[in-house]
Formats: structure tokens, sequence, C-alpha cells
């Protein structure tokens, strides 16, 4: 597409927007809840949204999908008030339903499998029943304005505009850190446009490109993004961005999985934490020099490498006790 | 030399008779043990030296009612009687003197473990002498060829009966509070404890069993005799590793290395390090590991919290003994580096980490589901998860790929749930590298569909190539042909058809050619 149409296509987009955000009261009540067993909380919305991006990531679907799933679950939740425990059920439907959109038939998982790989409580027809009900309550239609859609317009445009556009800025790299952000509900808040051109100014700023930014204040302009808006959005992704990027690891939630392996591993695991029977016989340093019979044997010159034979007392007193009395004798 | 007996059930009785309880098969198929024992014989005794003219034993009064002067005499008495062997193979001979030398026994054993006072120096060498006449012998050659420990029921000792009682008098001889270790030892000396060894090589595991507390507590007692004991044993070993592999005794052995080994002062000394890494670590190869592998691998471990230093030598050793074809032996393997990474210091760990976890990368992708289930089953580990944690951004590298790949491709879906776990766990430890290495797994993947797509079209191209060539030369043979024909019915040659059979020759051109010998043709 050429530069005009993609400008245009931006623009009606823009106009779009504001039907696929999820309410922000809703969020925001989402966010001041503490932890507890009757709301979902934040911490809790942003967990599961790890282990919808853990699903998207191993059954191999596109950020699309991801991205998608998300912004149908902040609706839902935005909207409706639902127990933790339905949680689970809730956010593997929306993925199910925007695998449904964005991938082809012959790549999705049934949702059994989905079921099976997430250690999820539900059944099969629990995942239908859900879906029906997240359809009807969004209004769902197929196509979504998210994030994505802005990025992926916004990358186009830069590319139209560079002629090495495609070394500098990298669409995965990009979306890769917009998946970052959305694992966390305060980005939800943000108007997709807004949040998309942080995400691509924050990447320009680390690129050093005069031109890319020059592209971004031009779309900046075209959409008529307020400065206060975009530097407050700016501000929190690149605290999000530090924090997914810092080389420090992590310590893994490790109870949340299960383990399950097959009958005969599970006999042999621990088979060898045998207590041993045997008492320990300690070793003493003279040893060898006790009784005078075995001294022949055992006398042998030892040298300090391991390349010495084996049952030399390498390491003991160079004269045996009972010879260095004859010496000290004489 | 006494006669054959048959035992009741000849071998020559009709085996359809007997029938196997389903106990006794494995997978439909009766054990070959079972077959082997419809057929079985006597065979001659164990102990050589059974005498045909029978010492007849005239039984002694009871020791408990001994008066104290004539206690040890008839203590002394009594060890003599027991020297006399008799033979069990035979159930009905001798049960009079087999009752009298038994009870004898028993009474000693009595005395030993409960009286105070028994043991003086004269005693010692009658004792040694009744115990070494008792068990000493030439261990009989197996009745079973191809015994196999793991599956095989064991030939047991007829003689046990006498067997297990010498066996308890010698073991509460050492533990008795008035045994005197520099006594005992110019009678228990290099040469008993030498014939004492060549013992474990019985098939009796109640007499392996004894033979391992009694080595044991003259280990301990005996400290002149402690290296040599080490190095006989370690001669078995080799002999063992490197000539025969058969030895039945390498499970009791161990054990008792495991002890010794508990008690080494440290620093350790290079003698015992050198047996780690001659002996242990080649002890790995044998055959029948599964017999002795939990002793064995307690052993290793022990080493590993005496000196950390050794770390490294046992990984790489494991390393390279690694099992190629035997996936129960990989299975055992695994669980003993488990057991190893559960100790180890993390300072060794990061010397190490990158051989083994190309190697756990390896055992994920094997196609047995028992050893992907097993080494997945690592990061089910808390202390190795964070020995992995720590050291994140090397092996995670090294095993998401594979990871990956396993995941779309493995038949078990066991493996698939628990690669998933996997994956999630690297995930949660850190997004970016994770998200990176996915990044440019897709990359790779994308070049080698490419290379794929590219190769594929080659070959297309080229068999197209082919085809065409292969119909142009069929056209100008058909042309040649028609010539070849005209010429024969007496045609005129046309100078024209003559110049393009020519310019027909094999030369690949494009279907020009075949249009303007088509024109050619026409114009004649």
């Amino acid at each position: 597409m050429d530069a005009f149409k993609l400008m245009k296509e931006l623009r009606v987009n823009y106009e779009q927007e504001a039907h696929y955000l999820p309410r922000e009261t809703g969020l925001r009540l989402i966010e001041s809840t503490t932890e507890d067993d009757s709301r979902i909380s934040a911490k809790c919305r942003d967990a599961k949204v790890e282990d919808v991006w853990s699903l998207t990531s191993f059954f191999g679907y596109s950020t699309q999908t991801f991205v998608l799933a998300v912004n149908l679950l902040d609706r839902f939740l935005a909207m409706i008030r639902i127990q933790p425990k339905h949680l689970s059920c809730v956010s593997v439907s929306c993925l199910h339903m925007a695998a449904k959109v964005t991938e082809e038939e012959c790549n999705l998982a049934p949702p059994v499998e989905l079921i099976r790989i997430g250690q999820c409580r539900f059944t099969a027809s629990d995942l239908c029943r859900m879906e029906k009900i997240v359809a009807e309550k969004l209004n769902f239609k197929s196509k979504a304005v998210t994030a994505l859609t802005f990025l992926d317009l916004y990358h186009q445009i830069a590319l139209s505009h560079c002629t090495d556009g495609k070394e500098i800025l990298s669409l995965e790299k990009l979306e890769a850190q917009l998946k970052a952000c959305l694992c966390r509900i305060s980005f939800s808040k943000a108007k997709p446009s807004v949040l998309a051109l942080s995400l691509l100014r924050q990447e320009i700023h680390a690129v050093q490109s005069e031109d890319m930014l020059e592209i971004a204040c031009h779309i900046q302009r075209h959409l008529k993004i307020t400065d206060a808006e975009l530097r407050l959005w700016s501000e929190r992704v690149a605290r999000r961005l530090s924090d997914y990027s810092s080389p420090e690891c992590s310590k893994p939630n490790h109870r949340k999985l299960q383990w399950i392996v097959s009958r005969r591993t599970a006999q042999n695991l621990h088979s060898y934490r045998t207590v041993p029977e045997l008492p320990t016989i300690p070793e003493h340093c003279w040893d060898e020099s006790e009784s005078e019979d075995s001294c022949e044997d055992v006398m042998s010159s030892g040298e300090e490498s391991l390349s010495s034979s084996l049952g030399s007392d390498a390491e003991g007193p160079y004269f045996p006790l009972h010879l260095r009395r004859q010496h000290l004798h004489a | 030399m006494e006669t054959t007996k048959l035992p009741p059930s000849s071998p020559s009785s009709p085996t359809t008779s007997f029938s196997v309880p389903s106990a006794e098969k494995v997978d439909g198929f009766p054990r070959r043990s079972m077959r082997r024992a419809r057929q079985r014989r006597s065979h001659s005794s164990s102990q050589f030296r059974y005498q045909s003219s029978q010492v007849e034993l005239t039984p002694l009064p009871l020791l408990k009612d001994a008066p104290v002067a004539e206690l040890h005499d008839l203590f002394c008495k009594k060890l003599q009687q027991c020297c006399v062997l008799f033979d069990f193979l035979d159930c009905v001979a001798d049960l009079k003197g087999k009752e009298i030398k038994r009870a004898a026994l028993n009474e000693l054993v009595e005395s030993v473990a409960t009286s105070r006072g028994v043991l003086i120096e004269p005693l010692y060498p009658e004792a040694i002498k009744m115990i070494s006449v008792n068990i000493f012998r030439t261990l009989p050659p197996s009745e079973n060829p191809e015994f196999d420990p793991e599956e095989d029921e064991p030939t047991l000792e007829a003689s046990w009966p006498h067997l297990q009682l010498v066996y308890e008098f010698f073991l509460r001889f050492l533990e008795s509070p008035d045994f005197q270790p520099s006594m005992a030892k110019r009678y228990v000396d290099q040469k008993f404890v030498l014939q004492l060894l060549e013992l474990f090589d019985s098939e009796d595991p109640r007499e392996r069993e004894y033979l391992k507390t009694i080595l044991h507590r003259v280990y301990g007692k005996l400290l002149g005799l402690r290296a040599y004991i080490r190095k006989q044993i370690n001669n078995i070993f080799l002999r063992f590793i490197y000539e025969t592999e058969h030895f039945n005794g390498v499970a009791e052995l161990l054990e008792i290395l495991g002890s010794i080994i508990n008690g080494f002062a440290l620093p350790l000394k290079a003698e015992h390090k050198q047996f780690l890494v001659r002996v242990l670590i080649p002890l790995h190869t044998a055959k029948s590991l599964s017999i002795f592998h939990a002793q064995l691998a307690y052993c290793v471990v022990q080493f590993m919290e005496k000196d950390a230093t050794v770390t490294e030598y046992i990984i790489r050793g494991l390393l390279k003994y690694w099992p190629k074809t035997c996936t129960q032996k990989e299975v055992m393997f695994l669980g003993e580096i488990e057991e190893i990474l559960d100790v180890i210091e993390p300072s060794q760990f990061i010397r190490v980490q990158e051989p083994l976890f190309r190697q756990i990368a390896a055992c994920i992708s094997s196609p047995h589901f028992q050893v992907a289930e097993r080494a997945l089953y690592f990061w089910n580990n808390e202390y190795i998860l964070s020995l992995i944690e720590e050291n994140c951004q090397v092996i995670l590298p090294l095993v998401f790929a594979t990871l990956y790949r396993v995941s779309k491709e493995h038949w078990n879906q066991t493996i698939v749930s628990l690669i998933y776990n996997v994956l999630k766990t690297f995930m949660e430890m850190n997004s970016k590298l994770f998200d990176d290495l996915t990044a440019s797994y897709k990359v790779e993947k994308q070049k080698e569909m490419k290379r794929e797509r590219e190769r594929a079209d080659l070959w297309r191209g080229l068999e197209e190539h082919q085809d065409r060539r292969m119909q142009m030369l069929t056209e100008a043979a058909r042309n040649q042909r028609n010539l070849q024909e005209r010429g024969e019915r007496g045609d005129p040659p046309s100078p024209s058809s003559l110049q393009t059979a020519h310019s027909d020759q094999p030369e690949p051109k494009p279907s020009g050619a075949s249009s303007s010998s088509g024109a050619g043709e026409s114009a004649t």
C-alpha cells in the first residue's frame, strides 16, 4: 500500500478504536481489588494473561491471536464481574475465539488439547458455553482494532518512507514488546493508537534514527494525539520495557504446574533414596602403620599425582611410624 | 564321589502334567528359571573335601551346664566337632551327625553372643580354623550358565543350615565386647581376607549378606588390613569391568565401600580419588548395572559430599560413558545425575553445565518416552531449578530448540505436557531471553523452509529439463526414421530435409527447432 492509502487506513482505524476499548471503570475496579477469593484482582488477571501467552506460544499461534484474545478478555472482565475460579475458562475461551478468527483451520488446536496442556479444570463443553457467553456480551465481530493493528500500520508507514527501514525497525521486536505490555492490566486503559505510538517511539529512541522520529511525529500530528497523553504512556511503557529486558531471571512460580509422569517412571523416581544400613567407618591417619605384617604390601613409594598406582598411600607420612621410631633410637 | 541321585520328579516325566502358575510367567511366557527347574539334576557338592569315611560325632554335654573350669575346653571340643563337614545334597545321609553339629553350632553362637569371658586367647585359632574349614570352598559353577541376575532365581547354597550358623558365629565373634583385634589379626590375615572376598561371588544372597556385614566389621576393627582389603576390592572390580563381567557380589562390596567413603578423612587422599576415577566411574559401563546401581550412585554422591572438586571428574566421566543404545541404563544414568545435582555446589555446576545440558537435550529428544520423561522431570526439582535460574542465559539456548521441536513431533502426550511445563518455567524465568530465542528459532525455521522450497524447485526444474530433452530426442529419432523410409521407397531426397535432419541433432534448442523441421518436412 502506498503512503497515502496507509494514512487513510490509519484514520479509519483511529475512528474505530473507541468501540473496542474495555470500559475504564471496570478496569479500575479490577486494579483496585486486593487479593480476594470473590473478585478478580490485577495480579490475578496478569497471571492469567501470561498463561494465555504461554499457550499462544506453545501452539504456535501468532501475536495477533494473543492481542485479540487479551482484548476480548479485558473487555469482558471490565463489563462482567466473575469469580476468580472462572477466570481460567474465560481466558481460554477468548484465546480459542481469537484463534478461530486469526489462525488457519489446520493450525487450530482442538479445545481438548488446549484444556489438557493448560491443565484446566473445566471441560470442552464448558469452554463452548463460555465462548457463546463472551461472544454475546461483546457483540463479537471478527475484527477488532487493537494496538497491533496500529503497530502494523505504523511499521508499514515507516518502511514506506525509509529505504533501509527493515533493518532498523523490527516488527517482531515491537510485537514482543507489545506483548510484554499487555501482560499488565494498566496498559489496557491506553488507547491502542497511543500505546502503539509509544512503543514505536521507544524503539526509535533505542535505534536512534532521526528519520524515523520525524515519521513518528508526523503520525502523531495526523492523528492529533496530544503530547501529554503520549508522554504519559511513553513513560509507563519505558518502565515496563526496562523491567522486561532486565537480564535478571526471576524465580518461576513452581507450585502452579502439575508434573505428571508415566507409572513406570514414577516408580523409579525415588528408588535411590536408600538409607545405608552399614554404619560409617571413619578413616584414621595412622591406619596403615598399626600393623607390621601388612606394612610391606602397603609401603610402596607413592607420588602425589593421580597417575600413581592404586593402593599406595600417596599422602601418608613418608616414614611410617614404626620405622621413624627406629630411626630415632638409632 | 557319591552317585548322583535323581530327585523325585525325574526329567523324563512328562512336563505337560506340570502346569506353570501364572505368577511365574512373564508376558505369557514361563520364566527361564522355571524351565530350568524342571530339568534340574543334582550335581556334586560344593564341598569337595567331603570325607567318604564319615567321622561319627558323639554329642557333648551342653555348654551352659559345664562348670567354669571345663568351659573353655568344652568350647574347644565343640569347635573341633564343627570342623566336620556334611553333604546336604543328599537329604537323608547322616541326619544324626548333622543335628549334632547344628546343635553345637547353635550353642557356640549363643555362648559368644551372651556370655562374657568366653573368648580367651587359645580359642582364637580354633575358632578361625572352624570358620575357615566351613566357609572356604571353591564355589560351584552356576547351574544356569546364562544366569541373569535381574531375572532368574539364584541357586541357593545347599548346606545353608550349617553355613548360616557358622556365619552367625563369626559375626558374633567379631562383635563380642571381648574381641581383641590385636589377637585376631594373627589369624585373620591377608590370606584369610582374600578367601573371604572370593566368597562374595556366591549366588546365594543370604551368604553375601552375611559376608557383607562380616567384612564391614573386619575392616572396621583390623586397621592393618584396610589397605589390603581396598586393594583387593579394586582388583575384583577391575577384573569385573574389563575381563569377566561376572561377579555376584558387586552390590554388597559397594555397600561396604559406601560406609568407608562416608568416613574418609579430609583432605581426600589421592588413592581414593584414583579409585573414583579408575574404578567407580568405569563400573557404570557394566551390563548388569541395574543390580548395583543404587549402591554405586550412593558411593558417587558420597564422594561429592566429601570433596566438591571431584564433581567435574564424575560428570565428565558419566557423560563419556553415556549409554548409546540401552535405554534402561539411560534412565538409570539420568536418575544418578539428578542425585548428583541435588548435592552439587553452584561453582562446580557452572563448570559442567554446558556439556551436561547438551546431553539432557539429547535425552529429551529420545524417542523412548521414559528417557524423555526422566530428563524433563529435572525441572520439577527445586534445587536444580534454582541452579538453572542462575545460569539461565547459558542453559536456555542449549535446550530451547530441542524443546520446541519435540513438542511438535513427539508421539507421547505426557511428554508434550511436560515440555509445556518446562517451556512455561523458562518463560517465567526470563521473558525477554525466551522471546529472543523464539524469534531466532522462527527465523531459522523460515530459512530452512526456504531452503527446502529452493531445493524442491531445483529438482523440479531439472526434471522438466530432462523431460524436454527426452521429448526432443524422440522427435529427432522419429524424423530420422521417416527419412530412411523415404529413402528406401525411392523418394527423391530433398536437400532441405537432409539439412534439417542434421540440424535436428541433440542440441537443447527450444521448440523452434522442431517447428523448423516440421516446416522443412511440409516443404518437401
